[in-house]
C-alpha cells in the first residue's frame, strides 16, 4: 500500500486527479453562472410565441427555475457529484444518456480526423523541413497556409460536391455507428473526417516543420551526421524523434478541440456530434444539457492532457513525471 | 518503474545489430505490402457501391421513405412542444378530433360527426369506432376528454385555444360533449387546426414516455430516435384512414440546405423541405426532382413599439409603412418565392381582404413625418439570427428609411434573447412571422386586442377590440367575415403591424415519390404517398 502511494506514477496521477477535480468544480461554477447570466429564458423559448402567463408559470415551476439560484446551484452540484446531471428541459431525457448517445459520433470523428491529419502533416512537415527553402517546402507552406485559411464549411460543401454529388463514391451526410455497420461507418466518416483532418493537418504541418527545423540545427544532429550515419538514420532516429514533443502537444490540442465539437462540420454533414448538441442546447437555453456537455468536454480535455503528459515521458525518458 | 516507462523503446535499441536490422526491413517490406493491399481493398469497398446508394439505416427501416427536415424536434409531446420540426414528425403520428383538408376546411378525423345545440353553447362529438392506439389499446371518448383536460388543467402552451370552454366530458365511450361559456364559431379550427391539439393516451403521458416515445392513433407509429441523426416511424397497418402505402418514414435531420439538396439529388433521401431559396429558380427547370412552391398562410410583419415615442404617433407609423419597399424585401429574403401583402392573409383564402393603401412612396412618408414633427431619429430594430430573413430584411429596411432621416440600428440576437427583449418591450421595431394561420381569431386577437397575449407592440384601439370580441362569438359566417374585414383594415390603417409578405412552403422530392400533397398550412403528411423504389436511383 505504501509502495503504491509513494510510486512516482501513482503520486503523479493522484496529484493530477486532485487538480482535475478542482478544475472541474471551477468549470461547473463558471458554466452555471454563465448560462444563468446570459439573457434568454428557457421557459419562454420552450413555449414559443403564443402562450398564456399561466402556462409560463406552470412550466417555470415544473422546471425548478422558480427556486433561488443558489439553491438551484447546490442541488445541481449535489446530484452532479453522484453522477446525476439532471434531465433535459426539452424532452426530459437524462443528460448522461443524451451525452453518451452523442459521444461515439464525436470520438469517431475526432480520432479519424486526427489520424488523417497526422498522416498528412507528419510526412509533409518533415519533408518541408528537410528541404527548407526549396520549391517543395514553398509548396507545402503555401498549401498549409491555404488549408488554415479555408473555411471548413466551404471545404465540406466542396467535398460533398465532388465525392458525393459528382463522383457518387461516398454518401453526402449522416452517421452509422461503428459497431452496427463498420463499412457504413467508414463510408460516412470519410468526408467529415477529411474536412476536419485537412484543417488540422494544415495547422499541424507548420508545427512539425518548425519542430524538425529546430532540432535539425542542434549540435548533436551535426555530430551524428559528421560521424557518418546515413541521412535516414540521422533524420528519423535523431531529428524526428526529438521533434515529437511539440508535435504531440499540438496533436493533443487539436484532438481536444475536435472532441469539444466541430459545429460547422457537424452541420454540413448532419453529423450527430456534441457540437450540434451544445449549439441546440444553448439556443434553447437547455441549462442541464449545456452544463453536462461542458462538463464532459472539460473531462475529455483533462484526460487528453493527462495522456499527452504521460506520452511525453514515454517519448523522452529525460522528462520525469514530476 | 522507469524501466517500464521506457520499455516501448527497447526495440529501437535492437536495430543497432545489423542482422536484425535487415530482418526488420524484410518485415517492414512485408508490412508495406500488406498495408498497400489493405488500402486497395478498403478503397474498392468504399467505392464499390453504386452512385447514390441509400443510407442503410438497419434492416427494419430499409424500405422506408426518407425525409430530410431542417432540424431535430425538441421533444415529441404534441401538447408541450412549440417547435415546427416536432410537428413535422408528429403530424404523421397523432390525430385530432377534426382535421383541415387541403382548403383548410375542418373535416371529420377521430370524430366522424358532430352537432351543435341551438344556443351554440354545447357541442356533441361522436367519435369514430374501432380506432386503436399504436400499442393496440382501444381509443375512446375518454381519451379525448383526458387530452383536452390535460391541456386545460396543466395550463399547457395551447390552453388559450380552450379559453371559451367551460367543461369537457365523455358521457359514454362514443360521445364527447364540450360546453362553452360563449358561442365559439371557430371551435373546430381550435380543436383541429394543428397537432398541438392531438388526442394522446393517458398511460403514455402518465408513464412520462410521451416526450420521447409518443403513442398516437395516426398513420405512422413512432419506432425509434437516434439523437442528432434521425427519427424512424413505421406504418400503422390498422390506421382508420387505411394503412399507408410506404412501410415507414425516416426523418433525417439535415440543417444545411446544400447538403439536403445534394442528398436528394444523389437519391439518398426521397423528400426534403430544407432547400436553399436561391436554388429554387434553377430547380424549377430540373426534371430529375419534383419541386413544389406553395403559397402559404404564414406571414411576416413589422411591429413598432407604441409604448415609446415617437412610434406612438400613428402618422409616424404610417410614414414608415409608406417608406418600406416590400418588393425589395421579398426579393432579398426569398429570392422572389414569397408574395408581398399589406394584410395578413393571401388572396385565395376565405378570409382574404383586398388592401393596397401603402404603396412605396418616399415623398408621402417624408411629408407625414414632417407633419408629426419628427426629424432625424434613431430606430432600434430587433431581429434574430434564428430567422435569417429578419436580418436580411432589416438591412433593406435600414436602407429604405435612411432618406427619411431615420437611422436604423439593427440589433441581431439569438432567439432566446429576442423573446426576452420582445417580452420586456425593449425594442423600437421588430420583425417576426406567424405560422399555420387558419382562423382569423387565431391571428388577430392575441396580436392586436388590447388584452392580447402576443401584443408586444402595445397596440390598443377600442374599435379593433370591439370587432375582435364580436368576431369571436359571431356564428353567422358572412357577418363574421365582414367583422374581420373591418378589423383587418383598421389594424393596417392604425399600423398595429406593418404586414410584409406571405412566404411559400418550398418542398422537393424524388420522381419516384408520388401522392405527396404540398399544403398551404405546411403540414406534412406521408400517409398518401407511394414510393417506386426502382426510380430512386
Amino acid at each position: 500500500m505504501t509502495r503504491l502511494v509513494t510510486h512516482p506514477i501513482a503520486r503523479f496521477l493522484a496529484r493530477r486527479l486532485l487538480y482535475s477535480a478542482v478544475v472541474l468544480i471551477g468549470v461547473l461554477v463558471v458554466v452555471f453562472a454563465l448560462v444563468h447570466l446570459v439573457p434568454g429564458d428557457p421557459v419562454r423559448i420552450a413555449l414559443g410565441t403564443r402562450y398564456t402567463p399561466q402556462a409560463y408559470d406552470a412550466l417555470r415551476t415544473a422546471s425548478g427555475l422558480d427556486k433561488p439560484i443558489v439553491e438551484q446551484f447546490f442541488s445541481y452540484i449535489g446530484s452532479a457529484l453522484t453522477g446525476d446531471l439532471g434531465v433535459s428541459f426539452r424532452n426530459g431525457d437524462p443528460v448522461t444518456v443524451i451525452l453518451l448517445e452523442r459521444l461515439p459520433a464525436t470520438i469517431s470523428l475526432a480520432v479519424a480526423g486526427i489520424f488523417l491529419a497526422l498522416l498528412i502533416a507528419v510526412p509533409a512537415g518533415i519533408w518541408a523541413a528537410l528541404h527548407e527553402g526549396r520549391i517543395s517546402d514553398a509548396i507545402i507552406r503555401v498549401a498549409s497556409q491555404f488549408g488554415v485559411s479555408i473555411p471548413d464549411f466551404w471545404m465540406g460543401i466542396l467535398l460533398i460536391a465532388l465525392f458525393a454529388s459528382t463522383l457518387g463514391w461516398l454518401p453526402t451526410s449522416g452517421y452509422q455507428p461503428l459497431l452496427d455497420n463498420p463499412a457504413g461507418w467508414l463510408r460516412h466518416i470519410v468526408l467529415p473526417a477529411l474536412t476536419v483532418g485537412l484543417v488540422a493537418a494544415a495547422i499541424m504541418t507548420r508545427y512539425v516543420r518548425s519542430a524538425v527545423l529546430e532540432v535539425a540545427s542542434m549540435g548533436y544532429v551535426r555530430t551524428a551526421r559528421s560521424k557518418g550515419l546515413t541521412p535516414r538514420v540521422v533524420t528519423f532516429r535523431h531529428t524526428v524523434r526529438n521533434a515529437l514533443i511539440p508535435v504531440l502537444t499540438i496533436t493533443g490540442i487539436q484532438l481536444a478541440t475536435i472532441l469539444g465539437g466541430v459545429i460547422v462540420v457537424e452541420v454540413v454533414f448532419a453529423w450527430p456530434g456534441l457540437g450540434r448538441l451544445v449549439y441546440n442546447a444553448v439556443a434553447a437555453r437547455d441549462y442541464p444539457v449545456i452544463q453536462g456537455a461542458v462538463l464532459l468536454i472539460a473531462v475529455l480535455f483533462l484526460l487528453i492532457n493527462l495522456i499527452v503528459d504521460l506520452l511525453y515521458a514515454v517519448i523522452d525518458p529525460r522528462i520525469r513525471l514530476s | 518503474m522507469r524501466g517500464q516507462v521506457r520499455k516501448p523503446f527497447a526495440h529501437v535499441r535492437r536495430f543497432k545489430h545489423r542482422g536484425q536490422r535487415v530482418e526488420a526491413f524484410g518485415v517492414m517490406a512485408m508490412r508495406r505490402l500488406a498495408a498497400l493491399v489493405a488500402v486497395v481493398t478498403l478503397f474498392s469497398t468504399l467505392t464499390a457501391c453504386s452512385t447514390g446508394e441509400r443510407v442503410d439505416l438497419g434492416g427494419e427501416s430499409s424500405g422506408n421513405l426518407i425525409a430530410a427536415i431542417a432540424g431535430e424536434p425538441d421533444q415529441l409531446d404534441p401538447h408541450k412542444t412549440s417547435a415546427y420540426f416536432s410537428f413535422e414528425v408528429l403530424e404523421n403520428v397523432f390525430d385530432t378530433l377534426v382535421a383541415p383538408d387541403a382548403n383548410l376546411e375542418m373535416r371529420p378525423a377521430l370524430a366522424d360527426s358532430w352537432n351543435v345545440s341551438p344556443d351554440q353553447l354545447t357541442w356533441t362529438f361522436h367519435v369514430r369506432s374501432g380506432v386503436t392506439f399504436h400499442d393496440g389499446s382501444p381509443f375512446t371518448a375518454d381519451d379525448v376528454a383526458y387530452s383536452y383536460r390535460r391541456i386545460i388543467d396543466e395550463q399547457l402552451t395551447n390552453s388559450d385555444k380552450f379559453s371559451a370552454v367551460a367543461d369537457v366530458s365523455a358521457p359514454n365511450a362514443e360521445t364527447v360533449v364540450i360546453r362553452l361559456k360563449q358561442p365559439t364559431p371557430n371551435l373546430l379550427t381550435n380543436l383541429g387546426g394543428f397537432k398541438g391539439m392531438a388526442i394522446v393516451q393517458r398511460r403514455n403521458v402518465e408513464s412520462g414516455q410521451i416526450a420521447t416515445h409518443p403513442i398516437g392513433t395516426g398513420p405512422f407509429a413512432f419506432s425509434g430516435q437516434k439523437s442528432g441523426d434521425s427519427i424512424t416511424l413505421k406504418a400503422n397497418p390498422s390506421y382508420w384512414g387505411g394503412p399507408p402505402d410506404v412501410s415507414g418514414v425516416t426523418f433525417r435531420f439535415i440543417s444545411e440546405p446544400t447538403t439536403a439538396l445534394s442528398a436528394l439529388q444523389a437519391g439518398e433521401i426521397d423528400w426534403t423541405d430544407s432547400i436553399p431559396p436561391q436554388r429554387v429558380s434553377q430547380l424549377r427547370d430540373d426534371d430529375s426532382i419534383n419541386l413544389a412552391v406553395t403559397a402559404s398562410n404564414d406571414y411576416w410583419y413589422l411591429a413598432l413599439n407604441e409604448a415609446r415615442k415617437p412610434w406612438n404617433d400613428v402618422r409616424v407609423r404610417q410614414a414608415i409603412a409608406y417608406g418600406i419597399d416590400r418588393e425589395a424585401i421579398v426579393a432579398a429574403t426569398s429570392y422572389g418565392t414569397a408574395a408581398a401583402n399589406q394584410l395578413a392573409i393571401p388572396e385565395g383564402n376565405p378570409w382574404y381582404t383586398a388592401y393596397h393603401r401603402y404603396g412605396y412612396d418616399i415623398d408621402k412618408a417624408k411629408s407625414m413625418l414632417a407633419e408629426a414633427g419628427v426629424t432625424d431619429t434613431d430606430l432600434d430594430m430587433l431581429v434574430t439570427s434564428e430567422y435569417p430573413e429578419t436580418v436580411t430584411a432589416a438591412q433593406v429596411i435600414a436602407d429604405n428609411l435612411a432618406p427619411l432621416g431615420i437611422t436604423v440600428n439593427i440589433r441581431t440576437v439569438d432567439f432566446a434573447t429576442w423573446l426576452d427583449e420582445q417580452n420586456t418591450g425593449n425594442f423600437d421595431m421588430l420583425m417576426m412571422g406567424w405560422l399555420g394561420n387558419i382562423d382569423p381569431d387565431d391571428f388577430y386577437y392575441a396580436q392586436h386586442h388590447t388584452d392580447g397575449t402576443s401584443n408586444a407592440q402595445k397596440f390598443s384601439d377600442r374599435e379593433v377590440d370591439r370587432l375582435l370580441d364580436a368576431g369571436r362569438v359571431e356564428s353567422n359566417r358572412q357577418a363574421r367575415a365582414d367583422i374581420y374585414r373591418r378589423a383587418a383594415t383598421k389594424i393596417a390603417d392604425q399600423v398595429s403591424y406593418i404586414y410584409l409578405y406571405n412566404p411559400s412552403v418550398i418542398q422537393a422530392w424524388t420522381t419516384g415519390l408520388s401522392g405527396f400533397e404540398s399544403r398551404r398550412d405546411g403540414a406534412i403528411r406521408f400517409d398518401t404517398t407511394e414510393l417506386a423504389r426502382s426510380q430512386t436511383r
